[in-house]
C-alpha cells in the first residue's frame, strides 16, 4: 500500500502534467507530416477545442472520484486539468483568430456576434478566464468561501462547452450530444443526496 | 459532383441513376434539416445558413479569409437561371 501511495503522491501528478502537454507536440508533428486533413487550419481548431473539452470533463471527474470512490489523488490534479483546459481554449481561439481569420477584426466580430456556435464559445472562454486566474495562490485563500462559489461556474461552463460543440457540427452528428450527457451525468453526481448514496455504496469504510 | 456555383454546399457524392420528373424532388439535406438546407443550395454570401455564415471563405492553403462571391463568382454566367426568384426563400 505504501508503494501505491508513493506512486500516486509523487508520480501521478507528474504523469498528468506530461499527458496534458503531449497534445502540443502531437499536433505539431501531425502538422509537420501533413496528417491534418486537406484543411489543416480547421483540423487544428477542432483538435484543440476537443482536447480542451476532454480536459474540462476530466477535471469535473476529480471530485466524484474522490467523494464517491475515495480516490484522493484526483484532487491533486484537478487544478492542473482545469488550467490545461484553459490553455487549449486559448490555443483554439488563437488559431481561429490568426490562421483562420487572419486577424480580420470585421469578419471575426461578425462571426462572434452573429453565429450562435461562436457566441456560445466566446462566452464559455470568457467565463473560464477568472477561474484560471484565481486557481493559483493567493486567490483560493484570499477569496475564502467565495472561491468555491466562483469556481462552481465551471458547471455552467461545461454545459456551455458541450452546447458550443453541438451548435458547431452539422445535424445528425451524435458525438456532441454524448458529451453533453456525460457532463450532465457528472453534474448529477454532485447532487448531495445522490453523492451521499453512492459514496456509501462504494466506500464502505467511510 | 462539382457544380461551380454550388461548390461549398452539400454536393452529390455518387450518381446511381438519372430520372426526369415534372415536380421538384426532395434532397437528402432538405429532408434531414429543412430549416437549414433548401433545394437550390447555391453559394450566396447574402443568405446565411441559420447557424453559420457563408459571407467569407478561407481557401485551402491560404491564411485569413476573403469575401465569398455570389454564385462563387459565376454570377455573369448563371444568374439568369434564378432570375426573378427570392433567393432568401429559395436557398
Amino acid at each position: 500500500l505504501t508503494i501505491r501511495n508513493r506512486f500516486f503522491d509523487h508520480w501521478f501528478p507528474i504523469l498528468v502534467h506530461i499527458a496534458c502537454l503531449l497534445p502540443i507536440p502531437w499536433l505539431l508533428l501531425d502538422a509537420w507530416q501533413g496528417n491534418l486533413s486537406a484543411d489543416p487550419i480547421r483540423a487544428s481548431i477542432i483538435r484543440t477545442g476537443k482536447i480542451a473539452l476532454v480536459l474540462l470533463v476530466l477535471s469535473l471527474m476529480c471530485s466524484p472520484l474522490n467523494n464517491i470512490f475515495g480516490f484522493k489523488p484526483a484532487l491533486r490534479v484537478r487544478r492542473a486539468l482545469g488550467d490545461y483546459a484553459f490553455m487549449y481554449v486559448c490555443l483554439h481561439f488563437a488559431i481561429f483568430v490568426s490562421l483562420d481569420y487572419g486577424f480580420n477584426i470585421q469578419y471575426i466580430s461578425a462571426e462572434l456576434l452573429r453565429r450562435p456556435y461562436a457566441l456560445v464559445g466566446l462566452v464559455t472562454g470568457l467565463l473560464l478566464i477568472p477561474l484560471a486566474i484565481t486557481s493559483f495562490p493567493p486567490w483560493p485563500k484570499r477569496l475564502g468561501k467565495n472561491w468555491k462559489r466562483l469556481h462552481s461556474l465551471v458547471y455552467v461552463i461545461a454545459v456551455l462547452d458541450a452546447l458550443h460543440f453541438i451548435l458547431s457540427v452539422k445535424q445528425g452528428v451524435a458525438e456532441p450530444y454524448l458529451w453533453l450527457i456525460l457532463v450532465l451525468f457528472l453534474l448529477v453526481l454532485r447532487i448531495p443526496s445522490i453523492r451521499r448514496f453512492l459514496s456509501g455504496y462504494f466506500t464502505h469504510t467511510e | 459532383l462539382v457544380v461551380p456555383w454550388k461548390y461549398g454546399f452539400k454536393s452529390i457524392k455518387a450518381i446511381i441513376k438519372i430520372e426526369l420528373v415534372n415536380y421538384q424532388p426532395a434532397t437528402l439535406w432538405m429532408l434531414a434539416a429543412p430549416d437549414e438546407y433548401g433545394f437550390y443550395a447555391n453559394v450566396n454570401p447574402n443568405v446565411d445558413h441559420p447557424r453559420w455564415s457563408q459571407a467569407t471563405e478561407r481557401r485551402i492553403g491560404e491564411i485569413g479569409r476573403r469575401k465569398t462571391l455570389l454564385f462563387n463568382g459565376y454570377e455573369k454566367e448563371i444568374a439568369s437561371l434564378y432570375a426573378g426568384m427570392d433567393l432568401t426563400k429559395d436557398f
